[in-house]
């Protein structure tokens, strides 16, 4: 008998509290409901704001480092990061790494080394392209008339990649390997890039369609009607000579014009 | 001895090497040349390469992403190399495991790796060795068993039983004699002979106790050496209505019946020395696992628990026998999808040196890691090693003023003339002029064939578009000449009439017939068309590998220059008949390391298309 007495009591007190809640709740409702909003807003704020933030960080500070095989990308990436000579062998794997502009305002971007080979780089550079913010594109200066269309046919699958067309990356091509004395000017590889160039967009845009039906890289470079130039690119270009060996071996690389390259961007 | 031995990393930095005396060249060149046709064809599945003079062995690090490798000359036959590379790849991952553990590619820029004196301190200890093996030198007669025989012994009687075995059991007695020191006195081969006074049972019981005291083994097993009666060995169950009974079935202890009979039969003394070994058993397997846990536990770095997650989450090792059985499925699955089955079986084994010893990221199963690695190096192989644009080359040979001229050649029935013809089209749609070489002056109808081609692709394009000159045109000499001939005439004419592109179609030959072949090689050699194209089929299965070597081999041996002219590229056709088994085009690239140039994936003449590396993997890899 006493117990049922107490729970009754219970009860009933259970109810009164449920009522003097919600009768608190009513009182206080517009300022309540309004807290509760503003919270919300607040938290979806925040999430849109460091999605953009992060989304922008993520996006775009590479630097990748292209070129036919033998053309020195590997001993460029060692003379930007540490300034030292180093033997290289052909690379397999990409390396990348932090690179720091050595004036105080360029930023601090990761430098990607891509190899060479024409079995790797397709693969490697699909990884990579669309964080790049530059692409450095090395070339042999001293066997460049023999390479000429090797190497048009590379910048060209790049530059009429989709997503590389649309991120317009800064493009700089190094003409490397200066310290040779059969080496070209970058001003002669850059009127003989453009003619190949001028020739590769009609064959390649006549080229097969591949078998399922896909067609590659419908970005016409340059404008119609109009022989090739690389001005006529939305990318900045710039051409410029370099030496990664330098002219003794221990002796300073001629890379000062990339590094101020490099820090402007 | 080694002409030099070189580590460098994946990334292609060079952290030490070592040039042996008296080598002038740089080894920068035959180490490319490894690592461009071995190590990127996938082809390291044997580590050994020659290049010129050079033999070079190598050996990857998968770990650490490092290349060993180590070149001598050819003509040298060192042992100790292969055994030397791996001695030197653990002593270098040892010394430098602090500094090979960073992370980035900083790590093998800011070290310095001085390994000089390891490396000839192991050069050195390799060599000793291989020349320590001295052969073993031969017994003399008193060491031998022979002399230890009794003549009589060696004499076969018919009832020679008795004194065989007298014989064998002093030949027994000496020879243990003879262990415990090393040479055979004089003194105990009298001793043995003497035994043969004493009769049979006392030699016995004499041998008995000279053996247990030697070997001291607790007398209690064996004081019962002659047993009473052995044991009946196994006895048939019989099983009452065909084992129906489940009653009778159940052999537990309470149930004892049926199996009382069997269970008498084992003496009881041996029951008790059982019990007490299953204990000892039992001990033993927890005494094993308890320290086997420790040990995995101390090997995960932290104690008890954590050190068993973390080997179960990540960074553990990939070993040979983790990936065995995915590799299995995974060669299985190639063959099932048209590779040829040596192809698959290499580019397996390829795929398991790249992964040997690599660390695997957190929550990917060794499944996942191999799949992805083969995928990987399947579309390697399928990329093009040179730049594959035809119509670019045309144009330069028109700047050239001279003809480029394409050969097709391959087995019977592949469409080689169907192909010819569709790609005569395109190069017609793209503003060049044709001249179609009916070199197969065998097969009947097959110059009426390139006739009607001829027409109806000129009918398709009407005169005006070339300067009034028609854009297709047929060199043909009828049957039953020589192939050859009829080629260089057909090219010289192309230069006269300024044709753009010569397409030279070749009669159907299997790769065996000698004569054929070396007709072929002739018509090649003598008129060095700029492109060989190798017409093969998509339905072609193990025998791709068959024709591909022995065409190329046909070409190299009858060509007269140093430099001979091989195929080219690869014209794969019939596509549109298998659905998911493009294997074919993966044996066919391994093979030649050429591209596949056009694809043909119907009868029409629009049915031509170029190869999607990517397309052709996803295809191959699906399930």
């Amino acid at each position: 008998m006493d117990e049922k007495i107490h729970l009754d009591l219970q009860d009933f007190s259970e109810e009164q509290f449920m009522e003097s809640f919600l009768k608190e709740i009513q009182s206080e409702e517009a300022v309540f409901i309004l807290g509760i909003f503003l919270a919300l807003a607040l938290v979806v704020l925040t999430v849109v704001f460091f999605g953009n933030f992060w989304g922008s960080s993520k996006a775009r500070n590479a630097v990748l480092l292209l070129g036919l095989c033998d053309s020195g990308k590997t001993l460029l990436f060692t003379r930007l990061l540490l300034g030292k000579f180093v033997r290289t062998q052909t690379s397999i794997t990409e390396s990348s790494a932090t690179y720091k502009s050595k004036d105080d305002r360029g930023g601090s971007w990761t430098l990607i080394d891509v190899p060479g080979h024409e079995s790797l780089r397709v693969q490697i550079v699909e990884k990579h392209k669309a964080v790049a913010r530059a692409v450095v594109f090395v070339v042999d200066s001293s066997i460049f008339q023999k390479d000429v269309r090797d190497v048009a046919e590379f910048l060209y699958s790049i530059l009429t990649d989709n997503i590389v067309a649309k991120n317009a990356p800064t493009l700089v091509v190094a003409c490397n390997k200066q310290d040779i004395s059969m080496a070209k000017s970058a001003k002669l590889i850059q009127q003989q890039l453009e003619k190949e160039m001028n020739t590769l967009r009609l064959t390649r845009s006549a080229a097969l369609s591949s078998q399922d039906g896909a067609v590659g890289g419908s970005v016409y470079l340059g404008k119609k009607g109009k022989d090739f130039e690389f001005s006529q690119l939305p990318n900045r270009v710039e051409f410029i000579e370099c030496s990664a060996r330098g002219s003794k071996d221990d002796g300073g690389a001629d890379i000062d014009a990339i590094e101020k390259c490099l820090a402007k961007l | 001895m080694l002409d030099f031995f070189s580590i460098f990393s994946k990334g292609g930095i060079v952290l030490w090497c070592f040039q042996g005396a008296g080598v002038s060249e740089s080894f920068t060149g035959p180490v490319n040349a490894l690592i461009r046709s071995v190590i990127l064809q996938e082809r390291s599945g044997n580590n050994s390469f020659t290049h010129n003079a050079l033999s070079l062995k190598y050996k990857l690090d998968n770990e650490f992403e490092l290349v060993f490798v180590v070149g001598f000359q050819k003509i040298l036959t060192l042992t100790y190399v292969d055994k030397f590379i791996d001695d030197v790849q653990l002593h270098f991952r040892d010394r430098y495991k602090n500094e090979l553990e960073q992370r980035g590619a900083l790590k093998f820029l800011l070290n310095n790796f001085e390994f000089g004196d390891d490396f000839h301190r192991l050069l050195r200890e390799a060599e000793v060795s291989s020349k320590a093996k001295a052969p073993a030198s031969m017994r003399n007669f008193n060491e031998s068993e022979k002399s230890k025989k009794t003549v009589k012994s060696m004499i076969e009687t018919k009832d020679g039983d008795k004194s065989k075995e007298q014989g064998g059991k002093k030949s027994k007695n000496a020879k243990k004699e003879g262990e415990k020191c090393k040479r055979l006195s004089i003194k105990q081969i009298t001793k043995a002979n003497g035994n043969e006074g004493l009769t049979q049972e006392e030699i016995i019981e004499r041998n008995r106790a000279k053996f247990i005291s030697k070997h001291k083994i607790s007398v209690v097993l064996y004081s019962k050496s002659p047993k009473p009666q052995k044991p009946k060995g196994k006895v048939n169950r019989v099983w009452d209505m065909s084992g129906k009974s489940i009653g009778e079935l159940d052999y537990s202890g309470t149930n004892g019946n049926n199996s009382s009979d069997a269970q008498n039969q084992d003496p009881d003394a041996t029951a008790e020395p059982f019990l007490h070994l299953n204990l000892l058993h039992l001990q033993l397997i927890w005494n094993v696992h308890s320290v086997w846990f420790l040990c995995r536990a101390k090997k995960g770095g932290f104690g008890g628990m954590f050190g068993m997650l973390k080997g179960l989450v990540g960074s553990k090792n990939l070993t040979q026998e983790d990936m065995e059985p995915v590799l299995e499925k995974m060669r299985d699955h190639l063959i099932a999808k048209n590779v040829a089955a040596e192809i698959s079986s290499q580019l397996c084994n390829s795929v398991a040196k790249k992964l040997e010893g690599k660390v695997m990221g957190t929550f990917t199963t060794v499944a996942s890691t191999v799949k992805q690695a083969l995928q990987d190096s399947l579309v390697q192989i399928l990329q093009p090693k040179r730049r594959v644009d035809i119509l670019r080359d045309v144009l330069e040979a028109r700047s050239q003023r001279k003809p480029f001229v394409i050969t097709f050649c391959g087995v019977n029935g592949v469409g080689k003339s169907t192909n010819l013809a569709k790609i005569s089209y395109w190069l017609i749609e793209n503003g060049f002029t044709v001249l179609i070489a009916a070199c197969d002056t065998f097969r009947a109808g097959a110059v009426e064939q390139l006739r009607t081609h001829q027409r109806r692709l000129n009918s398709l394009h009407p005169l005006e578009k070339h300067g009034g000159q028609p854009a297709v045109q047929l060199f043909e000499k009828g049957y039953g000449k020589d192939a050859a001939g009829i080629a260089m005439e057909a090219i010289a004419f192309a230069r006269n009439q300024v044709f753009d592109v010569v397409l030279i179609d070749t009669a159907g030959r299997m790769q065996d017939n000698g004569p054929l072949m070396t007709a072929l090689a002739k018509l090649i050699a003598v008129n060095t068309p700029d492109l060989v194209l190798f017409v093969g089929e998509a339905l072609v299965g193990n025998e791709a590998v068959d024709q591909l070597v022995k065409f190329n081999q046909a070409l190299a041996d009858h060509s007269k220059t140093d430099k001979p002219r091989l195929i080219d590229g690869i014209v794969l056709t019939k596509f549109d008949t298998i659905d998911d088994k493009v294997g074919a085009a993966i044996s066919m690239t391994y093979i030649t390391g050429q591209p596949i140039v056009f694809v043909g994936t119907g009868q029409t003449y629009s049915d031509l298309r170029s190869l999607n590396a990517r397309a052709v993997v996803s295809a191959l890899m699906k399930a």
